[in-house]
């Protein structure tokens, strides 16, 4: 929760405490709020879902976040040293393949391993490019896009096909990790999920999604977020990779060896990007396809974007587009639900508006609300086509209305020469 | 400056399609031309064969086709090349283009070659076409095989039915599209004969013109396990290359799972304990007669549709799961073949 602090030196001594607690208890209101929200739109909802809280959709959705969020993590790595990565698609997909490579050989660990060390390739590729040969940040990214399906392909035809299952286009099947419950909790959970109160169930269906059935794998995703907020706020390293994304010139001055951290920074977060595609093969398909990354690279840049460059900002982007896909997959009607939701959410921000006297937003606000209730109420279902946009939709929503207030690291996607000065 | 970054990117760019073109043409001439040997008759007749997406080891409809033409080369001793479209399948065209060159008769995997197969009829005249699940009338050197896939779901449907403890049961559609409606209609009004107020849950993994559908096994596993943990016991696919997901989802949940196309109880050895049975769509004999017909010099364009009389679609009984009912089945398999039974081709 530290990332939530406004960005600024860490603050040390007595009062760090103080804060976080304070941060804490501001994200544990918000989450009971959002519950709250989702529990109302369900008691409403017509036709009516019971999916919007259960504890499989959370489990889902915690799941399906996970790959949008390392390459969210992976872009965030990449573009607070300066450097745009818009290649973490084609390191997703060296991170399919070379996971499945190694889960094929070995054990799912090693195809983890595999994994993260494909994507690191990818990003290493992206790394000489951009900070040593000095291309342009874009025409690099899209030549990895553009190189790494073409690559896999031709890898999976020489050595997939040769095994049993295997083809041109897919592996054979590979183990999963394994997973785990917390014993007792989980139980108890369900227990009160089960037992269909307001508000109660909901929040336990949603909490024992959490702790049921949880994959090593997931866990060890999850753990790159506290990971990434440590390293890049609170270590040297990370404030001096931090500032080469700010003003690589100024950093020089004072001697930080700029392309050092711009080199290490690329190579991780094509190893975020590896550890995604990974994650997809063993943990969420269980084979190798070609294809399967689906644009979730693009998808994770979108969300990196929308949570502000921060850690917690992207994770609850990918959070989002996962509870988004979770719903789309486990119910249909549930989705149609979600118009509901939108138009008490719009509500509510109308109503803010009004309290600060924002009369156009205001009015606005209760626009769209009217606009998604009087959808809700004339129908009965959305169009099969609209859940599967849904995720596109919301990013372009949340950067059409958050764009103001989004702040790039200053020297994202500059070029950089040694020593050169500012051109 | 400039000039060397002009010529990485250069070279990055042309490796990639270096890698791309390789990964399409499949190593054609290096491991997959086999050649007539020993004792089989001598025919110099060349077979292109163009997958659908996915290509061979899809575990389901491609294969079916790979066997027929692996069939046509062990027995009649022809030769061919086969090539896989890119993900997308944008390629398809280009593909077609180039096996129709090539080769006396071209077998086209899959529905989507519909729009493909008729402008490379004009433009090779000479070469014979065989179109699977395609229409694409008014060739003379077209052949559109077709199935009558409605049976044979309406076959599984009674299965599904027979052998659900719930009385509710699932179908998972890989596209929401007229050929997979097919599927579904046949499927339910299959579990509606057995019991008239059976719960039938139906889903789409993806809208029309979304191939990305029939390759999505992950997407396949949570809509499967979503209906398993609403009470369904028994769900049917037909989904292609995802199904694979829904066998997996039947396994955590321990209930069954019916298969298409291809046995993919053989297929799949880990998830035998949940495949209950496969619909047969029997791709391979229909390709396997076609290169018959080329062979001998007797190939028609037109259509053909194999279906139950003919013995062109049926059910497997691997692993014994349905031993128990297979009279019931015959039972209505008999009356579709006799007419008694007309199975809808459009879902109500």
């Amino acid at each position: 929760m530290t990332a939530t602090l406004p960005e600024q030196t860490p603050a040390r001594g007595p009062s760090t405490m103080g804060v976080l607690h304070h941060a804490g208890a501001r994200w544990a209101l918000y989450a009971a709020f959002t519950v709250l929200l989702l529990s109302i739109t369900q008691e409403l909802a017509t036709p009516s879902t019971d999916q919007l809280t259960s504890s499989g959709t959370a489990s889902l959705a915690i799941r399906w976040a996970v790959p949008i969020m390392l390459a969210g993590l992976g872009g965030l790595w990449a573009e607070r040293a300066g450097v745009i990565n818009i290649g973490l698609e084609g390191m997703m997909v060296l991170g399919t393949w070379c996971g499945a490579y190694g889960a094929v050989i070995g054990d799912p660990w090693l195809g983890v391993l595999f994994g993260i060390l494909g994507g690191a390739f990818g990003g290493l590729l992206h790394a000489v490019a951009t900070v040593i040969f000095r291309v342009d940040h874009i025409v690099s990214g899209v030549a990895i896009n553009l190189l790494a399906p073409g690559l896999t392909r031709f890898l999976a035809d020489s050595i997939f096909s040769g095994y049993e299952g295997g083809s041109i286009s897919q592996s054979p099947s590979v183990d999963d990790v394994g997973e785990f419950s917390i014993p007792l909790l989980s139980d108890l959970l369900e227990w009160f999920e089960e037992r269909n109160w307001f508000f109660v169930s909901d929040a336990t269906g949603l909490l024992g999604g959490l702790v049921s059935d949880v994959s090593w794998l997931t866990v060890v995703a999850y753990l790159c977020l506290p990971m990434t907020m440590f390293v890049l706020w609170r270590t040297t390293f990370g404030l001096r990779l931090r500032s080469c994304g700010e003003d690589p010139w100024a950093a020089e001055t004072v001697g930080v060896n700029v392309l050092f951290h711009k080199f290490v920074a690329v190579i991780v977060s094509g190893a975020l990007a590896g550890l995604s595609g990974a994650f997809i093969v063993i943990e969420l398909t269980g084979i190798y396809k070609e294809n399967q990354t689906n644009g979730r690279g693009f998808i994770g840049l979108a969300t990196m974007i929308f949570g502000n460059w921060r850690p917690v900002g992207t994770a609850l982007g990918a959070l989002l587009f996962g509870f988004a896909d979770a719903l789309q997959l486990r119910d249909r009607t549930a989705v149609h639900a979600l118009l509901l939701l939108a138009a008490i959410a719009l509500g509510l921000l109308a109503l803010r508006a009004l309290r600060e006297r924002k009369w156009v937003s205001s009015v606005l606000f209760v626009g769209f609300a009217a606009l998604f209730a009087t959808w809700y109420a004339v129908t009965d279902s959305v169009p099969s086509q609209l859940p599967q946009v849904t995720p596109h939709i919301m990013t372009l929503v949340v950067l059409v209305f958050a764009v103001r207030r989004l702040r790039m690291p200053a020297a994202d996607g500059a070029i950089y020469s040694k020593g050169e000065g500012r051109h | 400056m400039r000039k060397r970054l002009l010529v990485l990117l250069a070279i990055l760019i042309s490796f990639s399609f270096v890698a791309a073109s390789c990964g399409d043409d499949d190593d054609d001439a290096s491991d997959t031309t086999t050649t007539a040997g020993g004792d089989m008759p001598e025919t110099d007749v060349s077979v292109g064969l163009v997958f659908d997406t996915t290509g061979r080891g899809d575990q389901s409809f491609n294969d079916s086709a790979a066997a027929g033409v692996d069939r046509a080369v062990a027995e009649l001793g022809v030769e061919f090349t086969e090539a896989t479209p890119n993900a997308d399948g944008s390629n398809r065209a280009e593909l077609l283009q180039l096996a129709a060159e090539q080769h006396d008769i071209v077998l086209a995997v899959g529905f989507a070659f519909g729009d493909t197969l008729g402008p490379a009829a004009t433009d090779n005249p000479d070469t014979h076409f065989v179109g699977v699940d395609t229409f694409v009338p008014d060739f003379e050197n077209v052949l559109n095989l077709a199935f009558a896939e409605e049976q044979g779901s309406f076959l599984m449907g009674v299965v599904a039915a027979l052998k659900s403890e719930t009385n509710h049961v699932g179908f998972i559609g890989g596209v929401d599209m007229e050929l997979i409606q097919k599927f579904e209609a046949g499927y339910v009004a299959g579990a509606r004969a057995v019991s008239e107020d059976i719960t039938i849950d139906i889903e789409y993994i993806a809208p029309e013109g979304d191939f990305t559908g029939f390759n999505a096994p992950d997407r396949a596993k949570e809509i499967a396990a979503s209906m398993y943990d609403g009470g369904a016991d028994v769900v049917y696919h037909a989904a292609g290359g995802s199904g694979l997901g829904m066998f997996q989802a039947a396994q955590d949940a321990g209930a069954w799972g019916i298969g298409v196309d291809s046995d993919q109880w053989a297929l799949l050895p880990d998830l035998q304990d949940v495949i209950l049975t496969s619909m047969l769509k029997p791709v391979d004999s229909g390709i396997f007669d076609a290169i018959a017909t080329e062979v001998d010099g007797s190939f028609e364009g037109g259509f053909r549709t194999l279906d139950l009389t003919n013995g062109g679609i049926g059910y497997s009984t691997s692993g014994g799961h349905i031993d128990d009912i297979v009279d019931q089945i015959e039972e209505y398999a008999a009356q579709i073949a006799a007419g008694d039974i007309v199975v809808p081709t459009t879902p109500s």
